[in-house]
């Protein structure tokens, strides 16, 4: 009951913080918003491509071919190439070198002879991309007629619909998140841990405040004060941050995934993390080092743990320094279990939070046991 | 029955020893005043009465109990104003005495009924939502009282209740302290203010180097100095005094100057008056009045300490 009762008291001197309630849910939205707007274009995965411009010199004699080409020519038509037949006397690979046209292409009865623009590499590999599918249709439309006609109908007839030329196949065929997306997650696994700052406060502040005699002189156990403070820091910066994902989720549309229940239980976990970490801190230096050492500690993990610009796989000693931010392991997990549905990579960062903060709460039970007062 | 016992009370802080062997008892209905210079000890003991402190050797007890192997049954029992304000700014003052009540095992209708009554009882009563920043110097330390009272404690322990607060506050606190001992409670009072001491309490300690070196009511500890007397002169010409030329003169125990009145503590049985004068009009220092004091706790004090009280 003494439990319940002082972590009441501590959630309503929480709410009555207005200072630090703002901070800890303005910061992060204010921060989606901004880095998730400014940095859209970083976490943009398209290619603009721009005009596709082919010049085509046609020498062609079989009706065959020219009838097919005509029907090839006006399907990529409606797809975006601009396709110009080469006058007479005019150089073709010399007009792509000029960078008039995309690419140039010489069709004749022995088939398609191609020249793409090093300038415009993109756009060139899909016209050429068309013209193989092309050459390769007709080739194939040729065998078939000695044998099956109406067959080499179908495979003309097919290959003249449009958009049927190039197929996208990519070598990474995970989901990824957009900037507000990636800014969501990053943002509140960040707000998450500094939970600290206020946990680091817990005992101190009675301390401070002088209003540890009056705890201690009452009838109720050390055990029974540290348990109430660590019950009322992690349910006030929990409802924090199911308060920053709740609005993410709905004013900007960030993406959770489907697996909300998982979500806020590893984000549960890091507030644990975060809690029982600044009251360990507290008791591990000195009242006037708590501070600094808290402050240095949080920025360098939130910032190698890609709370402010996404961090891709380091290698060395930076690598060996982003790997022990709670932030990089809870971010990693999260983005796993919302983009790949990826389950088994958030029980690994639930239970490693878990047991840094029962280690750390044990430390500091013992410690405060140990010590007269607090 | 004592409400307090202390025995052979010892405790050091590595080599320091704060606390030197100290013995105490408070009868209950007692107002036991505790007057010992800064450092001299009075704090540690009542932040080991309080369990805030460990015990390095002897035994306290609260109602007969030793408050370490009956720690529950003491700290429902005692009642704590500390000398700085042990309140939470941020909170209504029905929430601060309300809080500290539930912690003794308040609850429901009779936390209500005694968070009221304290309240009520430092004259806060029509001040439950107001937050204490808003409060002046004398009500904060009013409502260091009420978290301090609403469990009803048989033993209250008020250290220094009166610092740095305007004279009506502290008229209300030690009317407060004078109903509360009315009522049945037992305090132990420390103040920097003698004449607080003086007027409230019914027996009184005093703490040097972290031992008692004398106790027992006002009249026993007077009579301890008989063999001093004080006698106050004033003087209109203070900076042509020579201080130790007077300490020199015979039977002259200490010399202060206080403003513009010199106080020497001679030996009793000495009369040297007439050589203090004659020193004076040596030094040309022009005299306004002479007055014999009768002792007083001042005096008892500095004569054994050897130390204003506010040293």
């Amino acid at each position: 009951m003494n439990v319940l009762n002082i972590a009441l008291f501590e959630i309503k001197k929480s709410l009555r913080d207005k200072r630090t309630l703002i901070f800890m849910l303005a910061f992060p939205i204010v921060l989606i918003l901004i880095l998730g707007t400014a940095l859209t274009n970083a976490f943009h995965n398209g290619v603009a491509v721009g005009d596709m411009k082919l010049l085509v010199k046609n020498t062609a004699q079989s009706q065959q071919l020219q009838s097919y080409w005509n029907g090839f020519a006006q399907a990529i038509g409606k797809e975006g190439v601009e396709l110009t037949p080469a006058a007479n006397g005019i150089d073709g690979k010399e007009a792509v070198q000029n960078n008039q046209f995309t690419a140039y292409a010489e069709i004749d009865d022995n088939g398609v002879h191609f020249y793409g623009s090093s300038r415009q590499t993109i756009s060139s590999n899909i016209i050429q991309g068309m013209l193989t599918s092309f050459a390769d249709k007709y080739s194939l439309a040729a065998a078939a007629v000695k044998n099956d006609p109406e067959a080499a109908q179908a495979i003309i007839a097919g290959s003249m619909s449009a958009g049927s030329f190039v197929q996208e196949f990519s070598i990474d065929p995970d989901r990824k998140p957009g900037s507000i997306d990636y800014y969501a997650i990053a943002e509140s696994t960040m707000i998450a841990f500094y939970a600290c700052m206020s946990a680091s406060w817990l005992i101190r502040g009675e301390v401070k405040r002088k209003t540890a005699l009056r705890l201690v002189a009452a009838p109720i156990g050390k055990m029974e004060i540290f348990a109430g403070k660590v019950i009322a820091s992690t349910i006030i910066n929990f409802l924090c941050i199911l308060a920053v994902v709740v609005f993410s989720k709905y004013a900007f549309n960030a993406n959770w995934g489907q697996h909300l229940g998982f979500v806020f239980l590893l984000l549960f976990t890091e507030v644990l993390l975060a809690v029982s970490f600044g009251l360990g801190i507290a008791y591990l230096f000195k009242d006037d080092a708590v501070n600094a050492v808290m402050m240095i500690f949080v920025q360098v993990a939130s910032m190698i743990g890609g709370a402010y610009f996404p961090v891709d796989e380091a290698s060395g000693v930076f690598g060996a320094i982003a790997n022990v931010s709670p932030l990089r392991w809870a971010n990693e997990a999260l983005m796993s279990l919302i983009y790949n549905d990826d389950l088994q990579a958030v029980f690994p960062v639930i239970g490693l939070n878990t047991a840094i903060a029962a280690a750390f709460l044990a430390f500091v039970a013992i410690t405060m046991r140990k010590r007269e007062a607090f | 029955m004592n409400v307090l016992e202390i025995r052979n009370l010892t405790k050091k802080f590595g080599d320091f020893i704060a606390v030197d062997n100290m013995n105490l008892s408070v009868s209950e209905g007692e107002i036991f005043g505790f007057l010992g210079a800064n450092g001299a000890g009075k704090s540690t003991t009542i932040n080991m009465i309080s369990s805030l402190l460990r015990i390095t050797k002897g035994e306290i007890q609260v109602l007969g109990r030793n408050i370490v192997k009956e720690n529950k049954f003491s700290k429902m029992n005692i009642g704590i104003v500390p000398q700085d304000l042990a309140i939470y700014e941020e909170m209504t003052a029905y929430e601060n005495v309300s809080f500290f009540a539930g912690l003794y095992g308040l609850r429901g209708s009779l936390l209500k009924e005694r968070t009221e009554e304290a309240l009520e009882f430092v004259g806060l009563g029509d001040k439950h939502k107001a937050l204490p920043k808003s409060f002046s110097g004398g009500m904060k330390r009013r409502l260091n009282i009420a978290c301090a009272i609403a469990h009803h404690p048989k033993l209250i322990i008020m250290d220094e209740p009166t610092v740095g607060i305007d004279p009506q506050s502290r008229n209300y606190i030690l009317n407060s302290v004078k109903k509360l001992n009315q009522m049945g409670c037992s305090v132990i009072y420390t103040s920097h203010y003698m004449e607080e001491v003086e007027d409230l309490c019914t027996r009184i300690a005093i703490v040097d180097h972290g031992k008692i070196i004398a106790e027992g009511t006002k009249e026993q500890l007077k009579s301890i100095i008989t063999d001093t007397k004080e006698t106050w002169i004033g003087v209109k010409n203070a900076e042509r005094l020579d201080l130790d030329a007077l300490k020199r003169t015979t039977g002259v125990n200490s010399v202060r100057l206080e403003e513009q009145t010199v106080k020497i503590v001679s030996k009793g049985e000495i009369n040297n008056l007439n050589w203090v004068i004659q020193q004076l009009i040596r030094d040309q220092v022009e005299i306004s009045s002479v007055e014999e004091q009768a002792p007083n706790l001042e005096t008892v004090f500095l004569t054994l300490t050897g130390r204003n009280l506010r040293d």
